[in-house]
Parts: C-alpha cells; structure tokens; sequence
C-alpha cells in the first residue's frame, strides 16, 4: 500500500520518517497527523517511534537502518540513543557511528541484504555497516552522485533510483542488489527519490505532490500491492531455508 | 632559482614575444574521458559488468568480490575526477611503487600547484616557445579577475602597457595620508605626499564614517572638527593635484592605485567629478600588501611590479614558490626555545692581513707618499706655499722578533696587567672598607675601639669641640640598610655600647630603610630600658617621639611603690569585708537560736533584753515611796503601780481621806 501524506505540509517524508521491516521512526512536528498516518498503516505490525536525533527532525537523512540494526550520527545524544533501545525491539542493534559524512541517510541506502555506500566512507564505517545491518556493502554511485542515500530507495523486492541513471548502471545496480530497478521520479518530478519517499516491504509513504503515475510506479516496483505483512513470512521461509542450507 | 628582472628592459622584451602563453603543466592536463561510458563497455547477457573498471564476469559471486577490491575503488574514485579507470596490472604496478595514497580518499590534501601559486600571489606565469617561465604581477598585463587568461593576446597587452609606453602612475590613499608618482620607466616624473590628520586618535576610523554612524548628532568635539575640515581639505588637496597632473595621467599606460575603505575611494572616485573614472581600462589595484603611503613606498611598490621573476623552466618554477614574505616571517618567529641553535660564524671586524711584512712595508710607504701628494693638492687648491719635505722612512733596519713566550705565560701576563681602578673607584673601596671595620666593631660591642675612635678623630679635627666631632662619627650611616651604630648595637643588643653611644650624641630618631629606629630594632627588654632611661633623663634632647621611645613610662622604683600603695588599699578592704561578713554571720547565728526557742522563752529573752538594755536606768518607781520596782511584779491599782501592799494601802488611805 502506498500512502500519501506529509510533514507540517512538506513532502520530503524520507526526510521525517525512516521506515523498515521492523520499525518505524516519525519526527517529532508541530501536530500528531503526521504520527497517526503511520500508527493507523503500520501500528498492528511494528513498533511506530517518535524520534529526534541531535535535536534534529530531520532524522530519515541523518540514520540508517534495516531489520536488523540502526546507525545513528555521533552527533545523537545518549538520551535519544536511550529512547531509541527502549522504544526498538530487542532484536534490532542500535549503533551510534564515529563517521565524517554524519548524514548517514544521504550516504547510505539499504535494504535487509545489501546497501550502497558513499564512495568516500571510511572502511572501518564499512564494516560497521556491515556487522550491525548484517548486509554487502558496495561502493557506488548513482548517475554520477555520490549521496546514494538521497538519489536511492529500495526495499527486498525493487528499488527506485534517480531518473538519469542510464541503463547501464541500471543493469549493473540491479546484478548487484539483485532486485529490479526502476528510474523515476516522487512528488511529482522530485529526483531525490530517497528523500522524498519512504518504503518498507508491504508499505510506502509519499509526498502529497505524488502523482498518480509516480505511485503506480512505485506499487509496481516495490511490489506493494501483493504484499501483506503476513505473506511476507510465508515467502520469505523460502529465501530463508535456502540461505541456511 | 628566480632571477628578478625589470620588464621595461630590452632582455625582457626579447624574450616576450609572440609565442607568449600561460604557463601550463603538462602532467596535469589529462585526457577527459567521454561521458557516455556505454560504447566501451562489454554488454554481457547477465549485465554481470562493472562499468567503473570495464570488466565483466560470469557470475554474481565474481562480481561482488570485483567491488571489495581496491582496484574497483581505485577506479571509482578516478571515475568521479572524471578520468579513464586504469588496468588491474596498471594498479598492482602502482601500488607496488606506492603511488596510490588514499584509496578510501576522504584524507585528500590539495598540492600546491601553478594554478594556486600563481593566484594566492596574484600573479600569472607565463611561457614563451623557447621553454622560459616567467611569472608577474596579472594586473601589468590583465585588466581584473574576471578576465579570461585564454582569450587574451599577452605579447599585444605587453607592448601596450609596458614596453611601448613606459609611464605608469602609483597613487596612495590611507589613514589620511597620500602619496603619488608618476614613473616614466623607473624614473619618477612627479612625485607628492602629504599628511592630514583625519584618522580619530585611539578609537580609529575616519571622522566620516564616525558621523555616518552616530546618525544626526555628529560629535562636537574641538578634534572632530578638526578631523572634519582636514578630510574635506585632503579631498581638496587631492583634487589639485590630480589637475595638475592630468597631462601626465593621460599619457599613462597604466595607473595603479590603493585606496582602502569608502572613505579613500571617495576621495579617487566620487565627488560630483570624479579625479579618475572607474571604468577606465588602466586602472589597477594594487595587488599585494603596502605600508604607509609614503614616497619611498611608492617607488618599492612600483618597482615590485615593473619587476618579474625568471625561471629556467617550469619545475623550476613550480618547486621554488616565492612565498609570501609574511607567511614565512610568522612562522620563523616561532623559535624553538627548547632545542639548542646552532651557533653562527661571523667574521672578525676589521680583517688584519698576514702577508709578508715587506710588502707591508712597501704599501705604508706608498700611502705615506700618497698622503703628502694629497696634501700638497690641498695647499695648492688653497694657494698656500709649504715647504716641501720629501721624508723618507727607511724601515730597512727592522728586524723580525721571535715570540718566545708560550701562550700561558701570555695570558700570565695579561692576567698580570689588571684593568687600572679610577681613583673613584679606589676612593669608594677603601670607603667601604672603613665601614666594613665600624660594622664589625659594632656588632662585636666593643666600645673600646669606639672610644679610640673617637679619640682619634678628635685629633684630626682639632678645630671642633668632642660633641660635634662624636656626632659626626656616630651618626653615620654604616650598611645598605640603612642602619646607623646604634641600629647595630640595638641589633646585636650591646647594652655597653648603647650607652655609650647615647651618650656620645647619638641620635635615637635614625631610621634605617625599613623605618625602624634603633628602639624599634631590638629585641632585648634591657637595651629597650637603656633608651628609656635616657629619654627620662634627658626629656629634651632629642624628639622621642619620633624616636619611637616611649617618654611617660615610670622607673621600676616608682612601679613598685605604686604596687606596693595598691597592695594596701586592696588589703584594708579586704578586711572591711571580712569584718562585715562575721558580724552578718553572728547576726544569723542570733536569728537562729532565737528561733529555735519557744515561745516562752522568746518573751523572757524579750525581756530579759529590756532589762539589759535599760542597764542603769531605772523605768519604773512605785507611785507612792518611788523605789525601784526592777525584777518584780508590780501591783496596780487605777493604773499606778505600787511596790507593795504596804504602798498601795497607803495610798488608798490617803484617796479616801480626801
């Protein structure tokens, strides 16, 4: 399902929000509407969390997460940090992240098997990265941007990039995360896809300035109408049994 | 490395010529690859390719390992500099030789480059065909910053501004002082510098721009308005002589200026007719840190920029930057105190020759002749007739002495030869040695010597009566300190010698540098009590007061008596007390028998007490015979009482007869 809202009337929700399989992070705002759009998708399955870090609201391009773990900015105080373990499932690692480039959302995108990391991160980040959220990391850019976190969504089943990305790096991406991959656009043209859309594997929240055409696109390519949380497990079983064996 | 050269020359012009071009760094100017990656790229049916280094593989695994290696981060980071990926064998081969520094990268520090140099410097390096770099200042050959480096015709902007017209102009404006010339090649056709004092004292700023901010109420201040009239009259001044040079002006091919703040450029620009037009093409800043606008200044700065730096080629340029003289002054300021510096060899003053003494001799001779013929020419001049005496000195006869002596008995011999005191310096030794000698006969306390010293001096000064003679020599001062003989004798607590010297008119009221007058000094009570006693005995002499010696103490006989006065006031009250107390006491002892008793009793008491108090009295007689009715109840009849029956009878008889 792919819902339409935003932020004290912004439309850059993966700017407010991080979604993932396991948890979802909102921005403290002015008023709850934003809060309750996601308590009433997603508040019978996962744990919706009101979050700041550093103080900022900006916290989808300042973290980093999937099921398994979340990176926060050193800049985050130990209090958020305390909410943050209380509020998560105990399941998910909550790591704070010594890094240079502190907006890990715009350096970083991931899903619950790979991510795509700034060319310019640090190597011990890298191993961070990949010893909290238990994914490959690779080192890429998306048509010729280094903040992949900004020009890229994806989730287990797609992944949205900007619209230049030539077909060439589209094919190379898509070998590589091994999901498909579509070049578009949110908020009606806005090629900060991972800005301005937030997706997890059953759900997607958008700008209100999402055209129809671009949420079909994003349906499509996140596989969002088929999925239901709970046929998630029975798919996912599959995956999982072959990965153990 | 750089050789300076002034660019009105003809070497210079030679070698500026058409082929002059910016200099360019050859290494640097790589081949930028083509945006469109597609073409050189193996399409393979899996897509299983990374574009970064062009290779593809056979299946997912391969490929996600290609993206761990260095080599692929190598690639990206060449690929986002825009520049062609390289071959594996290409990296291991660079790696190996340690070329590649960071791979990871985020650590990049920026080399100094031409480019940099050149602009930090404000200056352009250019290059002619023959392979010479030479850098000078941009401003000589371009007209601002903006102006394209590629589009402009150097050896053309070269003729017209420096070597077909010679004559530049530099003005100077600041802190109201103005300085101006105008060169024609290194020779300065006019020149002016003037002073007024505009710039507020302390605070700075101008007078203006102080204004400017106060808003309506301009300070009133006597210097304020000085400050005001002086700026109006530097614009004023400025004005006239920019008139008065503008024929030279317009022949400039360049005018460079200085004028920092509004307030300066107001003066060049503004004004209802502005001395030099802001668009004009000649106009340039001055592109480089000045001092005061002086004269000297201005001929410093207008020779640094006719003058450029040649360079053999163009390493040679790159790897000796002239740096900023100020940069390297800050940081040669920073000494190491902690490391010792090596000590520098500077050469002897005055360098004494070792040749050989003849031909020594042969040059005395000659600047002797010299000096004669010199002074003849003087005489001549002055028309003076000098007797003309040609002196020959022979010095044939001179011999050369072997130095038999070693070098330590040399310097024997000079440690022999003592630098000779003045006769000040004598005086003051022996001076203090005198002294030394009455510190020391002080301290031990004998006034012995203090009496042969007296003596002694009584002697030389005949003329002077002993107490005068004693004064001087007692009241000297003898120590740094300040102290006199009594301070010392205090001091060391000679009670001898302190009365001794009291009484040989010693002065108490000395004080030493500290305040402390030989009273103050000691620490014994008994010397303390010596000053005491002859302040008593001698109230007048001097002002104890100031002596610190207390005056209106008592002697200890008199302490005494008073002591023992006391002692007895105190013992007869005791004993009036005591007396008191024991008659209380028996009063008491009364009281409480008397209660103790019964009633009865009380009243026996009672009487028993008239009785005893009336003692000899007697109270009361029988009315009729009149004897003593004392110890015996008396009869009563119609209230008088009566002895016995006999004597009432008889009374009876007596009524009643009547």
């Amino acid at each position: 399902m792919a819902v339409r809202t935003n932020f004290e009337s912004k439309d850059e929700i993966g700017v407010f929000a991080k979604l993932t399989n396991a948890y979802c992070l909102a921005s403290i705002g002015g008023s709850e509407i934003f809060y309750s759009t996601f308590e009433a998708e997603l508040g019978d399955s996962i744990p919706v969390v009101h979050a700041s870090l550093a103080g900022c609201r900006i916290i989808g391009r300042m973290c980093v997460g999937n099921r398994k773990g979340l990176l926060v900015p050193s800049s985050t105080f130990d209090q958020e940090l305390q909410h943050l373990r209380n509020a998560l499932p105990d399941s998910v690692k909550v790591q704070r992240i010594e890094e240079r480039l502190s907006a890990l959302g715009n350096v970083i995108t991931c899903n619950d098997y790979v991510a795509l990391v700034h060319p310019d991160l640090d190597r011990e980040t890298e191993e961070i990265i990949s010893d909290t959220l238990g994914v490959e990391v690779f080192r890429h850019t998306i048509a010729g941007n280094v903040l992949v976190g900004s020009y890229c969504v994806l989730n287990n089943r797609g992944a949205l990039v900007h619209p230049n990305t030539s077909i060439v790096d589209q094919e190379e991406l898509s070998s590589l995360l091994q999901v498909p991959l579509v070049a578009g656009t949110v908020n009606q043209g806005s090629s900060l896809v991972g800005a301005g859309v937030v997706v997890n594997d059953w759900c997607a929240f958008t700008g209100m300035d999402t055209t129809a055409t671009e949420l079909a696109v994003l349906e499509s390519v996140f596989r969002l109408n088929e999925a239901e949380p709970s046929k998630i497990a029975q798919e996912m079983r599959a995956s999982l049994i072959e990965g153990m064996s | 490395m750089a050789d300076k050269i002034v660019i009105f020359n003809e070497d210079f012009n030679g070698m500026f010529d058409q082929s002059v071009n910016p200099a360019r760094i050859e290494s640097e100017v790589v081949p930028l690859i083509s945006t469109t990656k597609e073409d050189s790229i193996i399409v393979d049916n899996n897509n299983l390719a990374c574009s970064y280094c062009r290779v593809s593989f056979p299946n997912v695994r391969t490929q996600r390992e290609h993206y761990r290696l260095d080599w692929h981060r190598y690639n990206l980071k060449l690929s986002l500099q825009l520049k062609p990926p390289i071959a594996e064998e290409e990296f291991s081969k660079k790696t190996e030789n340690d070329e590649v520094s960071s791979i990871s990268g985020s650590e990049e520090d920026e080399q100094d480059t031409l480019d940099t140099l050149a602009t930090t410097q404000g200056k352009i390096f250019l290059q002619n065909d023959k392979g010479q770099v030479f850098s000078l200042y941009r401003g000589v050959l371009l007209v601002d910053k903006k102006e394209e480096i590629a589009s402009v015709n150097f050896y053309k902007r070269y003729k017209d501004n420096c070597y077909d017209n010679k004559q530049w102009a530099v003005l100077m404006l600041g802190g109201g002082h103005f300085a101006g010339a105008i060169f024609n090649y290194l020779t300065p056709l006019v020149h002016k510098t003037f002073h007024c004092y505009t710039v507020r004292q302390g605070q700075g700023g101008s007078q203006s721009s102080r204004d400017n901010k106060s808003g309506g109420s301009h300070p009133k201040s006597a210097g304020a308005s000085l400050r005001r009239y002086n700026e109006q009259a530097l614009i004023d001044h400025v004005s006239d002589i920019m008139s008065t040079w503008s024929e030279e002006l317009k022949k400039c091919s360049l005018i460079f200026y200085r004028a920092s703040g509004p307030f300066n450029r107001a003066v060049l620009f503004g004004g209802k007719e502005p001395l030099l037009d802001r668009s004009d093409s000649r106009l340039r800043t001055i592109p480089f840190s000045t001092g005061r606008a002086t004269y000297t200044e201005v001929k410093r700065v207008h020779l640094e920029l006719c003058s450029a730096s040649l360079y053999s080629s163009l390493n040679d340029a790159i790897s000796s930057p002239e740096k900023d003289p100020k940069r390297n002054k800050a940081r040669s300021s920073c000494i190491n105190r902690a490391k010792s510096r090596e000590p520098l060899e500077r050469p002897l003053p005055g360098e004494i020759s070792h040749g050989n003494s003849q031909e020594n001799l042969s040059k005395i001779e000659l600047k002797l002749k010299d000096e004669i013929v010199l002074k003849l020419e003087d005489s001549n001049d002055e028309e003076f007739v000098l007797d003309e005496t040609n002196l020959e000195v022979s010095f044939e006869d001179l011999e050369e002495f072997g130095d038999s002596l070693t070098p330590e008995q040399r310097k024997k011999g000079q440690h022999k030869k003592k630098p000779k005191k003045s006769k000040n310096q004598k005086l003051r030794e022996k001076e203090d040695l005198r002294k030394q000698n009455l510190i020391n006969i002080a301290i031990k306390g004998n006034t012995v010597f203090l009496e042969e010293l007296l003596q002694e001096r009584s002697k030389i000064f005949e003329n002077m009566s002993k107490q005068e003679v004693s004064k001087e020599i007692f009241n000297e001062i003898l120590d740094e300190a300040g102290n006199s003989f009594l301070h010392l004798a205090a001091m060391n607590e000679h009670e001898e010698m302190l009365q001794y010297l009291l009484e040989n008119e010693a002065d108490p009221c000395l004080k030493n540098k500290h305040q402390q007058t030989p009273y103050s000094i000691t620490n014994s009570k008994l010397s303390r009590e010596i000053f005491k006693k002859f302040a008593k005995k001698n109230p007048e002499k001097y002002n104890y007061n100031k002596a610190q010696i207390p005056v209106n103490t008592l002697t200890d006989e008199e302490i005494a008596e008073k002591k023992r006065a006391m002692r007895k006031v105190k013992r007869e009250k005791e004993k009036e007390k005591k007396k008191e107390i024991h008659i209380k006491k028996k009063e008491d002892e009364h009281k409480d028998r008397f209660l103790s008793l019964s009633d009865r009793e009380k009243r026996a008491l009672a009487a028993e007490r008239r009785i005893l108090n009336a003692q000899g009295k007697v109270i009361a007689r029988c009315f009729l015979c009149g004897s003593d009715m004392a110890g015996k109840v008396p009869f009563e009849y119609l209230e008088n009482r009566f002895c016995s029956i006999e004597c009432l009878k008889g009374h009876r008889m007596k009524t009643s007869n009547c």
